[in-house]
């Protein structure tokens, strides 16, 4: 049985991770509501440049595509060839299933693709870490951003956005593949697989309401090196809120975690404090009973 | 008569600075040179170039700095999308200058564990701000 000084001690231990713990679950709690703030002031920003997108789109006529520079971002490419998979995961730990999730979709991709070459843009610490333990795959790391969590702004995804396109101008890669955290609520997160590049897929998709404003605007430059322009930030602000929501998401599974710890702490607080009293109990009455008969067998 | 009024919205990918503020008269660094734009101008899409654009309504003017965008002029709205913009006031020179430095020191140093990806993001950003500061200056000569 365990003396009560083992007891004592075991006690403020528990005592000192919980203070940890619920210190951790504030500090996110205090940071989540900025991180939403930031998505929300992303989006009026996203949303115009999408419709803009749009329209200049639709303006164009279909061989005008090929002669703008942007064109090589919309060709779908043919089968074969490398791969790139873009990773967003944390940088510390301690958040509960979320970067273990991410690390298993990430897995099971690089699995489906077995046997080609990957290319691999990852940004967080975690991420970084597992696929350097990685062996026996044909995989290049390629760009890795780490420390920018919780700080993330534009500037982090302008980088970002350069490196990807870098490499996928210069190297012959079919497509890039984004694996990250979304932010769903306070409780949930989701993971997306999401096709980056070719573009051509996302734009046409919503591209029936731009047609009918065609003709009234003029342009300047020309539209094709207008929508050259726009394409690379279009993929900056994609991955802007990319980031955003890995953030959010990341701060979310980390305060759930946290606070989930901290009960679980006060539980086991709870039952030592009892198990505690109990054995002092104990000793108290075996010492009595000690004092009991030894007085009874002396005096008779 | 009343007078005719243009919106102009700016947007960022970080906030949206003003939204729908109605004003009389706005200038914006268009990629070929100055453009101005009174209320009635026809539908036009253009890219930015850094530089500066003001504003004016009624005898209130304000000037902003805005760096690599698109504008977009359509049915008297005027949309301003751009990597950055602030109002020219609001960037202190002396502090964009001084992390400008702090972070191209960290860049030289390339030590084992310093972030390169931070410090090379904070060094863009100052640059963004040093440029801001600078365009500042030539305008108000």
């Amino acid at each position: 049985m365990a003396s009560l000084r083992d007891i004592r001690k075991h006690i403020s231990s528990v005592k000192s991770i919980k203070q940890i713990t619920y210190a951790m679950k504030m500090v996110a709690a205090a940071r989540i509501k900025r991180a939403q703030g930031a998505i929300l002031a992303s989006r009026p920003f996203a949303r115009e440049m999408d419709r803009l997108i749009e329209d200049l789109y639709g303006e164009l006529a279909e061989g005008d595509l090929p002669a703008a520079g942007a064109g090589a971002l919309f060709e779908e490419r043919h089968p074969g060839g490398s791969l790139c998979l873009v990773l967003v995961t944390a940088d510390k730990g301690l958040c509960g299933s979320f970067n273990t999730n991410l690390l298993k979709a990430a897995a099971a991709w690089l699995r489906e693709n077995r046997g080609r070459k990957v290319r691999v843009v990852v940004v967080g610490r975690k991420g970084r870490d597992f696929l350097r333990r990685l062996k026996g795959l044909d995989m290049e790391i390629s760009h890795e951003m780490v420390g920018i969590f919780p700080k993330a702004g534009y500037v982090h995804a302008q980088l970002l956005s350069d490196a990807i396109l870098k490499l996928y101008l210069e190297n012959p890669v079919e497509s890039v593949t984004l694996i990250y955290n979304e932010f769903k609520s306070m409780v949930s997160q989701r993971i997306v697989t999401d096709q980056l590049l070719p573009l051509k897929r996302h734009i046409l998709e919503n591209n029936a309401a731009a047609k009918r404003r065609s003709g009234e605007f003029a342009f300047e430059p020309g539209k094709s090196d207008l929508l050259g322009a726009l394409l690379p930030r279009h993929i900056g602000a994609q991955l802007y809120r990319t980031l955003l929501e890995s953030q959010a998401a990341e701060l979310a599974a980390r305060m759930s975690a946290m606070e989930s710890a901290s009960k679980n702490a006060s539980e086991l607080i709870d039952g030592l404090t009892l198990k505690m009293n109990k054995t002092r109990q104990a000793m108290i009455t075996t010492e009595l009973n000690e004092i009991v008969s030894g007085s009874e067998a002396l005096g008779g | 008569m009343e007078k005719k009024h243009l919106l102009l919205t700016i947007v960022t990918p970080e906030k949206t600075v003003l939204s729908d503020k109605p004003v009389e008269f706005v200038t914006i660094p268009a990629f070929g040179g100055e453009m101005g734009i009174l209320p009635g101008h026809a539908s036009f899409v253009v890219q930015l170039k850094e530089g500066v654009m003001h504003y004016k309504e009624g005898p209130h003017k304000e000037v902003f700095s805005v760096l690599n965008g698109f504008a977009e002029i359509h049915r008297d709205k005027v949309l301003i999308m751009a990597e950055a913009a602030e109002l020219a006031k609001e960037v202190n020179e002396e502090r964009a200058r001084q992390a400008y430095q702090k972070a191209s020191e960290t860049l030289a140093m390339r030590g084992a564990d310093i972030d390169l990806d931070s410090a090379q993001a904070s060094l863009r950003r100052a640059a963004v701000r040093l440029k801001i500061a600078e365009i500042r200056k030539k305008h108000k000569q």
